[in-house]
């Protein structure tokens, strides 16, 4: 099995039930574990019943923030599971005014990033009955007995360049901060991208975004797509075509990434849930580099006071084409 | 590659769409116009109420539908009539520019400037140097939408 330790769960579980129980919230969104024991999905508990669920282990990568949207419709107070990014989620959605800060209570959980299962079964090189985790090393059950690695080389995409673990807000921090890090490859794959000529760039894009279903599953996942009604649902002016062709793939990515500029908290979401593997991830990269390049160093999320910096300018701001 | 070269052989001309700033670039075309200086036919020029106004959208759907460059012109910063549109599309505009270069189309296919309305030579000037260029390039076959009919060249 998956579990890593049951006195976290435990831990979690009790400072979370004293709250759902004694009513100080309606409801308690937090992760479950899914039909498979590297899934975990998420939780959404009313009762004591419900709270047997939960899960607090390595595969809770489940933004949890975005289904503050939808419930805050039915309840009036929730609790919420924040890891560093969901607590981000919580910023950005704050700064949008789609949520109240008094709606949610937030319990902190500093997060050591979370495995991807196809590193795992990469690493297995066969069939994987589990895992088992300790300081910093996961042992992996396969058939033919045990296999070690390093916890690091497992980690998702999206947390393998975090660099803030630690909740930027919550109401009762659960465990010790992990500190904040380095993610020093955050803008590797940018750059190697800026090298290319425009024409390489171009078919680079094309290949990869040939794939899109136009599904909008990032677009359902990401914290910063919170407008009730999306670019891509208008019928008047209807600006995104059906059409199965290379325009209007392009129509829906670089317009769904400039949407994120200065609000994207890099919390990689729409590249994990995306089904064909579509490195989104690098688009919102981009303009969190040029902006930060430009503008000043920002990181959204991290600050609700802050101004994301297309809210605000300065008049000698530099500009990206000639001003003469 | 073989559409492009026969567009060149017919005498393909550029298409450029030019978003206009009411205020400024607008005034500006005017004044180009009533002193009779001349500029290319290829550019077609649409009124906006300020370039605060520019919705990324307009420039993609442009390239969509067959304009090979793109140029947006408004007030000089600090000029703006509205006080702060242009300040605050400076930003968004330069995000963008380097994002639709990014995406992989030439640095020259968008472009931005500042042209008030007593700049009637620099808008002729502008508006010819950016039909340059772009005939230069040849025509824009990204992000065209393939059910798009040319109405100015036959491909």
């Amino acid at each position: 099995m998956a579990e890593r330790n049951i006195e976290s769960v435990n831990k979690v579980r009790e400072a979370v039930s004293q709250d759902l129980l004694g009513g100080r919230i309606d409801l308690l969104l937090g992760w479950e574990k899914g039909h498979y024991w590297w899934q975990s999905r998420p939780l959404f508990a009313r009762s004591e019943e419900d709270l047997e669920k939960l899960a607090w282990d390595s595969f809770c990568a489940v933004n949890l923030s975005r289904y503050l949207l939808e419930e805050l419709k039915d309840h009036d107070k929730i609790g919420v599971l924040v890891k560093g990014c969901d607590a981000r989620a919580f910023n950005r959605l704050l700064q949008d005014n789609m949520v109240k800060r008094d709606q949610v209570i937030l319990y902190g959980l500093p997060c050591p990033g979370m495995l991807d299962y196809n590193r795992l079964i990469e690493k297995a090189g066969g069939a994987l009955l589990g895992i088992t985790e300790e300081n910093g090393r996961v042992i992996l059950n396969i058939e033919s007995g045990e296999q070690e690695a390093q916890r690091d080389d497992l980690l998702l995409d999206k947390c393998k360049d975090c660099r803030y673990p630690d909740p930027a807000v919550y109401d009762q921090l659960l465990f010790s901060p992990q500190g904040e890090k380095e993610g020093p490859e955050r803008f590797k794959t940018v750059e190697e991208l800026e090298e290319m000529s425009a024409e390489e760039r171009f078919g680079y894009w094309e290949k990869e975004l040939s794939r899109c279903l136009r599904c909008y599953a990032c677009r359902q996942a990401c914290p910063f797509c919170s407008c009730r009604e999306c670019f891509v649902e208008q019928e008047n002016p209807r600006w995104q075509g059906r059409a199965y062709q290379p325009s209007e793939n392009f129509m829906f990515h670089l317009v769904r990434a400039y949407h994120g500029t200065g609000r994207c908290i890099d919390c990689g979401e729409c590249e994990r849930s995306c089904p064909v593997d579509i490195p989104l991830q690098e688009l919102n990269r981009k303009l969190i580099k040029d902006i930060n390049e430009l503008y000043g160093d920002y990181e959204a999320g991290l600050d609700a006071e802050q101004e994301p910096p297309l809210l605000t300018y300065r008049p000698d701001d530099p500009a990206a084409f000639s001003e003469k | 590659m073989s559409a492009a070269l026969n567009e060149t052989a017919a005498g393909w001309e550029p298409l450029i769409v030019s978003f206009c700033c009411n205020w400024c670039s607008y005034a500006g075309g005017d004044l180009a116009g009533t002193s009779r200086m001349s500029y290319p036919a290829n550019v077609k020029v649409i009124r906006v109420p300020c370039s605060g106004r520019m919705n990324p959208l307009f420039v993609l759907r442009a390239f969509q539908r067959g304009a090979d460059g793109v140029l947006v012109a408004g007030c000089h910063p600090g000029d703006c009539h509205y006080t702060s549109g242009n300040y605050q599309s400076r930003r968004r505009l330069s995000a963008f520019k380097r994002l639709v270069e990014f995406a992989g189309f030439e640095p020259e296919r968008f472009e931005v400037r500042w042209i008030s309305s007593s700049e009637g030579d620099k808008f002729a000037e502008e508006m010819t140097s950016m039909t340059e260029k772009i005939k230069a390039l040849g025509p824009n076959r990204k992000m065209r939408d393939a059910r798009w009919q040319s109405v100015t060249s036959k491909v």
